[in-house]
């Protein structure tokens, strides 16, 4: 799978979560940038994430990423094993 | 807590439950309150609250488990048959996920009544605070 089908995929997962049909993902995407991406939503996207790509990542790894690209990155470079 | 984990409990709705319920949130519709309505309408009798389980759920959430240190995120349930004064209900409750990078669970949980029927059965997830 490649970087454009993950950030399509995990763009469908922020709509669903945050219930908002109009978000869109970029790579530079930040939780400052999307309405309602706080603490506890971001909880429920990095289950969603993690459920949906069948991967689990720790902590340090969630706490590394500075936006979306980067979350999509190791998602990419997870399923690559 | 790991995964597969279970719990088992055991709940009864007793008629001060369903009083506290009551004299708390004032839902004193005919159907919890009267049997004489409640069978009318093809019950064997007052039908307790359904959200009466979810303070199950609080309990179980709150001082069942190992530790002390949680928070409820969500929960779901679907109420599949009334339960009724006195019911003795087994709630179990199994941990089918648990994501380390957010510090969650998730577990399913059901309730079952001394037939063995399934009343109610749902999700919860919960955070490690």
């Amino acid at each position: 799978m490649d970087f454009n089908n993950i950030i399509k995929q995990v763009n469908d997962i922020f709509i669903d979560v945050l219930d908002n049909e109009d978000i869109k993902l970029t790579p530079e995407t930040t939780a400052a940038d999307v309405e309602d991406w706080d603490s506890l939503n971001h909880i429920q996207l990095v289950v969603a994430i993690e459920k949906h790509f069948k991967m689990r990542f720790t902590t340090a790894e969630i706490n590394g990423w500075k936006n979306v690209g980067e979350m999509c990155v190791a998602i990419e470079n997870r399923l690559k094993g | 807590m790991k995964e597969g984990d279970s719990f088992v409990h055991t709940f009864t709705v007793t008629p001060a439950t369903h009083a506290g319920f009551i004299d708390i949130f004032r839902d004193r519709n005919p159907l919890h309150t009267s049997a004489q309505f409640a069978q009318a309408k093809g019950f064997r009798g007052e039908v307790m609250h359904g959200n009466i389980l979810n303070g199950f759920l609080s309990y179980f959430i709150g001082e069942c488990l190992p530790t002390k240190d949680v928070i409820i995120h969500a929960q779901s349930i679907k109420f599949s048959l009334p339960v009724y004064m006195n019911d003795e209900l087994e709630f179990t409750a199994r941990i089918v996920g648990f994501f380390e990078s957010v510090r969650t669970y998730e577990f399913k949980f059901s309730f079952r009544n001394k037939d063995g029927k399934t009343v109610a059965k749902g999700d919860i997830q919960i955070g490690l605070i």
